[in-house]
């Protein structure tokens, strides 16, 4: 398969993942079924269309949606700490970065070994991250202002450091 | 930010522009919104959703280096004919690792690509080289610039987009080929220098004139001893010498008439090339007069310099769009010589140039008009009213040429996809039966 025909089979194939995504956390959840559903077959209506139209402004929108979708399902079931939530996020990025593919490959780009090994490793570390925040979040911790203060700081630290990247 | 300037070698050189994928705003933002959520809801999964994205970003941003690459032009050489080839050959070289790169050559009018190669983008190592190559047809005569090179590159992660052109440019020079003729308008006058044409005074050459009595100081060789004694005194003959003669070809290019074939400025310099050929061989003096927007002339000369001076004028006609009035006044006198043929080219549709022939005829000048007839270039319309005014234009032009005839000037037709041989023939026969009237 020549690079502008698999640049084309990337296309569609973000939707069945988007698909996925939408219907997990609705899976067993009769009594959340209704905004689950709702949230989750909208951000899958706007990412097809984003992908049909093509219509890029759309897909950040059904990616929010998805994770607005899952972290609804969370709430209206009350649920404990979610073990999958790595693996969720993992396929969420996934799930954007098959979107922008797709639309790339719309506009004519094409798609290269390189960025496909970036994207799977940048997915792994995104589960591997997910675990380690799941660990964090299991140490019982002393809350308190130095905390607080603590947090503050790491956020701080962390948007500074994008500016700098962005800078760069 | 596109900016630009020129590099050591005296090449232009530009900077990278910079373009941000919507995906790095879209993944800072969802970021952001899924640590408020986080802070609001008190739970970790929206923050670990939002880890994913920042970390994609953050990787992104990381990754991201501005392409350091040095390219490089070649031309397999820098004069061609038309409808030959030429290869051109582009090399990349990475100074640093580039993790997507596309190479594309943006070609000037006139050249195409014998075969669309699309060498795949990809990957380029640091120090590592790619060559593209590119065979390039010369579809039309003139002047050319190549090697517009535009790069495009992309980080690993596909966040941003590099873009860069790259103008290494190398002349190519595409020299027309020229219409094939054999038989060339003889001039009516010589000038003083020797060359292949008879001339109409007497004197010293290998060519009979003459008969006439002995006169002293006459060289006795040229005694004609059978005549004298036929005679019963002296008679010696006369001869003609072969001198050399200015011509000088006037293009008018004032008007380029279109079609999808051709038009008729390439008419005019494929007619030119040859021109220039055939009497350049017969050691005559050729000089050129481009009479349009832009005034271009050259001197009349001999010899294989003049053949390439001459030539490359030639491929560095064009058609300059301009209203001033235009006279012979503004073309140097050294230009026309006295005594020159002048063969001019002109779609016979500009009041300035045909104003500038007739003052030629009127001073004097042996001039032969070739008409690239612009009839061939127009269709009369399907109404009745516009078939009318296509009659009366037909009409208005025949007058003209009657004009000119009139003067003793050949106007001879020259339609597309007509060989110039007859047509210069059919010029020969009227300067030859007509009588030359003198205005």
């Amino acid at each position: 398969m020549n690079g502008a025909r698999l640049s084309l089979a990337i296309v569609p194939a973000g939707l069945p993942l988007a698909a996925a995504l939408a219907l997990a956390p609705a899976v067993g959840q009769p009594a959340a079924l209704g905004l689950v559903g709702a949230l989750g077959a909208i951000a899958v209506a706007l990412y097809a269309a984003a992908l049909a139209m093509p219509w890029p402004g759309a897909l950040p929108w059904a990616v929010g949606l998805l994770g607005v979708e899952y972290l609804a399902s969370l709430e209206v079931r009350a649920a404990p700490l979610d073990l999958g939530a790595p693996a969720y996020a993992a396929g969420l990025l996934l799930c954007a970065e098959l979107g922008w593919l797709g639309l790339e490959a719309r506009r004519g780009g094409r798609a290269w070994l390189g960025r496909a090994v970036a994207i799977g490793t940048l997915s792994l570390a995104a589960v591997a991250l997910g675990a380690l925040l799941l660990l964090a979040w299991t140490i019982p911790l002393p809350g308190g202002p130095t905390l607080t203060g603590l947090g503050v700081l790491a956020a701080i630290a962390a948007a500074a450091c994008l500016a700098w990247l962005g800078r760069r | 930010m596109p900016g630009g300037g020129v590099d050591a070698a005296g090449r232009l050189t530009a900077d990278w522009i910079t373009t941000v994928s919507g995906r790095l705003s879209a993944y800072l933002s969802l970021g952001g919104a899924g640590l408020l959520a986080g802070l609001l809801l008190a739970r970790p999964e929206p923050v670990i959703l939002a880890a994913a994205l920042l970390l994609a970003a953050a990787a992104g941003l990381a990754l991201a280096r501005e392409p350091d690459l040095d390219v490089t032009v070649r031309l397999d050489r820098d004069r061609a004919l038309e409808g030959e080839d030429v290869e051109l050959e582009v090399t990349i070289t990475a100074r640093s690792p580039v993790a997507w790169l596309d190479v594309e050559v943006s070609l000037p009018a006139g050249l195409v690509e014998r075969r669309s190669s699309t060498e795949p983008a990809g990957a380029l190592a640091a120090g590592s080289a790619r060559t593209y190559r590119r065979r390039l047809e010369c579809r039309r005569w003139g002047g050319r610039l190549v090697g517009d090179v535009r790069l495009r590159a992309r980080d690993p992660l596909g966040l941003f987009t590099y873009r860069e052109d790259e103008r290494h440019l190398l002349p190519l020079r595409v020299y027309p080929r020229p219409e094939s003729v054999r038989r060339l308008l003889r001039p009516a006058e010589t000038q003083a220098f020797a060359g292949n044409e008879v001339s109409r005074l007497k004197g010293d050459g290998i060519e009979f004139a003459d008969i006439r009595p002995f006169v002293p100081g006459d060289r006795v060789h040229r005694v004609n001893w059978r005549a004298s004694a036929r005679r019963g005194e002296l008679h010696v003959n006369e001869m003609r010498p072969e001198r050399n003669s200015d011509v000088v070809l006037f293009l008018d290019t004032f008007t380029d008439l279109p079609d999808p074939s051709s038009t008729s400025l390439e008419m005019t310099v494929r007619a030119a090339a040859a021109l220039i050929d055939g009497y350049l061989r017969r050691r005559d003096r050729v000089g050129l007069v481009g009479f349009g927007g832009t005034l271009r002339w050259l001197r009349p000369a001999m010899g294989e310099r003049q053949l390439y001076r001459l030539v490359d004028a030639l491929i560095d006609t064009q058609v300059v769009l301009s209203y001033a009035w235009k006279g012979l006044d503004v073309i140097p006198r050294r230009t026309l010589p006295p005594k020159s043929l002048v063969v001019a080219f002109t779609p016979l549709l500009d009041d300035r140039t045909l104003g500038a022939l007739i003052d030629l005829r009127g001073r004097g000048y042996d001039l032969s008009v070739v008409e690239l007839s612009p009839l061939a270039f127009v269709r009369p319309g399907g109404r009745e009213a516009e078939r009318l005014a296509f009659r009366l234009w037909s009409m208005e032009r025949e007058a003209l040429r009657g004009r000119f005839l009139a003067m003793g000037v050949p106007v001879v037709t020259w339609r597309r996809g007509e060989p110039l041989e007859p047509v210069l023939a059919a010029a020969g026969r009227f300067r030859r039966d007509a009588r030359l009237v003198r205005t």
